[in-house]
């Protein structure tokens, strides 16, 4: 599989940078069906978001009748919902840890690229085809082990023990005190701080770099953290970039982890939080839109500012990876 | 000599860097990615209801298939089918006479399906109907959305591809639902999808004058709602619940799937478009005969990346699935997470898992060999 892997990626056609020439743009008749197909496709994406929107801002009587669009805007919706299922809370949760993560797995992921870029060590290949092989691995082989991993019951995790008492109050709130990390932050951040997936794109980037550039900087004295810092990281911008919007969509909806390991409030993440809200609200289907509109509103406020990079991004990793 | 020293130290250097720029990441990938599969193995071969108890070897597994000879006939059937399907499609290349191997390929092909029919239906008479029921119910999920998926995406990546205004406009549309978190947009297709009259879905087919569903809620298949049907096992075909889910898997990735393929699409030269004009080609044949094939690492890779996705799926369908669809939704992975979370039964649920993982590595390779020579890799 991994050698396939290579072979597709040393061969497939990597868009070439577009030129702009701008056509002229004249309608033809010939156009309608084309832009038929596109509003139709528009309008199927776009709907359940109208619905979510328009149903948010009902009164319950509203969602009961079958009603398309309230009379009036009914925003207390949006309060009650923040309040009801303590969004505060797991909102805040939600933002530490997808902080955590993303500074995690960059400094990680951009370390072991670069080395599979471009140091030479023995086992390199093989390390690196190991590590493809791991993203078919199904999640629900792993999960069992998992969880008995961080409940420290197969062999004991890293912990800060009662008796340091040197280590400042507020600093022990973010270490384990046992060796069962269930409801921890670090539960939360660090198996994620590290996919084959990540590691993947960067090191087809990485590995576009001349090599002149280094031979270069290393006559100047730099070593490989230097150069990595100075000269490759600027300008992997636009591959770190969709790392790092994968790394955060992938994080902030995380949910079959979080909800396996939060059994209470304190770290548990905005989806978990929505899930449980979901659970509980029952029939207040205003209530629920309103929440799902909570959760989803951070997602979109990045998707918009970062659409291009973000669309360009994907498409080509998918083209390549 | 001094020399060589001095050259061997810096190998040394590099390599030793190499490897430490590698740990950080290399641990917790191990830690949390290689290392659960072995000790999965492990719980799998032990009776082990929350603490671990005495080895029993393939207990669970014989549990699952409830016959060996059934079991590897169905397992050996379509690892037989895969060899069939390599023969015909990879074993060829670059030969002159093609001929006895397509026959011996396709009669090795006809033996491994009724081989493995009679695997299924031996273990489907003695095994755990939830668990190999839930293979079924994955099989239907993975079938009808992954083609739908790349289709729909098709059409749109190439009605984008026109020279049309507003292009870039449209693609963030098209990109919106994959980038929606899954559990919030799975809660609002819920609410879509919900029993109640005034449901969306209700109220949008009641235009069509289409009676009220119960959508989410409903277990019988489609083939008994439509025609009245009364179908068993395989044939049945999806429930309806099922394939409300099935739309919400569309929903979410018929958009990426169009945005990928218009890259793809705008890889393609220009100048063969022409050739083909000055040839009198028609836009449906300039479409057949150099998009399709141009595009074709595109595909297989939507298609092999979707397959797997689908084959472990989760989340969606856990926010979705109502205790009214009576299990007609749980795929292999909600079925696996159930007997692991709500039954507490960690050997079992690990032997469920290896078995998918099983299956899921058979479709991969089949996918490599069935496809990857016949891409088209410019």
């Amino acid at each position: 599989m991994a050698s396939t892997i290579f072979k597709d990626n040393s061969t497939s056609q990597v868009p070439n940078k577009k030129k702009k020439i701008t056509v002229p743009y004249t309608f033809k008749t010939s156009h309608i069906p084309t832009y038929l197909v596109l509003i139709i496709g528009a309008i199927f994406a776009v709907i359940p978001f109208l619905w979510m929107v328009s149903t948010s801002l009902m009164t319950l009587g509203e969602t009961i009748n079958k009603q398309l669009i309230p009379a009036s805007p009914n925003w207390a919706n949006y309060s009650e919902a923040w309040n009801d299922a303590n969004f505060s809370k797991y909102f805040l949760n939600s933002v530490l840890i997808t902080v955590s993560v993303l500074v995690g797995l960059l400094i990680n992921c951009v370390l072991a690229a670069y080395a599979f870029a471009k140091i030479e060590f023995p086992g390199r290949n093989f390390i690196f085809a190991v590590l493809l092989a791991t993203m078919m691995i199904p999640e629900a082989v792993t999960i069992i082990p998992q969880i008995k991993l961080i409940r420290g019951e197969i062999f004991p995790l890293p912990y800060l023990p009662e008796t340091w008492t040197f280590v400042p109050m507020w600093l022990r709130e973010y270490f384990p005190s046992s060796s069962n990390w269930m409801n921890t932050l670090q539960v939360l951040t660090i198996p994620f701080m590290a996919n084959a997936f990540s590691i993947f794109l960067l090191r087809q980037f990485f590995i576009r770099i001349p090599d002149d550039i280094w031979d270069a900087a290393r006559i100047d004295g730099a070593g490989h953290l230097r150069y990595l810092w100075q000269i490759v990281v600027p300008m992997s911008k636009p591959v770190i970039m969709t790392v790092t919007l994968f790394a955060f969509i992938g994080s902030w909806n995380a949910f079959m982890w979080p909800l396996l390991v939060t059994t209470t409030a304190k770290w548990r993440p905005l989806m978990v939080g929505l899930w449980t809200f979901v659970t509980e609200a029952g029939p207040e289907t205003q209530l629920l839109m309103a929440g799902a509109m909570i959760t989803i509103i951070p997602v979109l406020i990045v998707f918009f500012i970062t659409q291009k990079e973000f669309t360009e991004g994907i498409a080509t990793s998918g083209l390549k990876g | 000599m001094a020399e060589k020293n001095f050259k061997g130290t810096i190998r040394f250097q590099e390599s030793l860097t190499g490897y430490l720029f590698i740990t950080p990441a290399i641990f917790l990938i191990s830690l949390f990615g290689i290392f659960p599969i072995g000790y999965a193995v492990y719980i799998s071969l032990h009776r082990w209801r929350i603490r671990k108890g005495d080895f029993q070897g393939f207990e669970n597994y014989f549990k699952i298939f409830g016959d060996w000879w059934g079991a590897l006939a169905f397992l050996g059937g379509l690892s037989l089918l895969v060899f069939a399907l390599w023969v015909i499609f990879t074993a060829v290349q670059g030969r002159e006479n093609k001929a006895p191997f397509r026959l011996g390929g396709s009669l090795l092909a006809i033996a491994s399906l009724v081989i493995t029919n009679w695997g299924w239906r031996t273990i489907m008479a003695k095994g755990d109907d939830d668990f190999l029921g839930s293979l079924i119910i994955t099989l239907y999920y993975s079938l009808g959305t992954v083609p739908t998926q790349i289709a729909v995406g098709l059409v749109i990546a190439y009605a984008l591809f026109q020279n049309v205004r507003g292009q870039e406009f449209f693609r963030m549309l098209y990109f919106l639902p994959y980038v929606t978190p899954v559990v919030a947009a799975a809660v609002v297709f819920r609410v879509i999808f919900s029993e109640r009259e005034a449901g969306f879905a209700n109220q949008f087919f009641g235009m069509f004058g289409i009676d009220p569903q119960k959508w989410l809620a409903e277990s019988k298949p489609l083939t008994e709602l439509i025609f009245g049907l009364e179908l068993n096992g395989i044939f049945a075909g999806p429930s309806l619940a099922l394939i409300a889910i099935m739309i919400f898997g569309i929903w979410s990735y018929a958009g990426y799937n169009a945005v990928i393929l218009l890259a793809g699409l705008s890889g393609i030269p220009k100048n063969l478009y022409e050739a083909a004009d000055i040839d009198g080609a028609t836009g449906w044949q300039a479409f057949t005969n150099i998009t399709v094939p141009l595009l074709s690492p595109v595909i297989f890779f939507l298609a092999v990346t979707g397959f797997i996705g689908t084959f472990q799926a989760f989340n969606h369908i856990f926010v979705m699935r109502s205790t009214f669809s009576r299990g007609t939704v749980d795929v292999t992975s909600v079925e696996i997470f159930d007997t692991f979370y709500k039954l507490n039964k960690f050997g079992y649920a690990a032997a469920e898992s290896i078995v998918l993982f099983a299956i899921i590595l058979l479709l991969t390779i089949a996918n490599f060999t069935v496809f990857n020579r016949r891409v088209f890799y410019g």
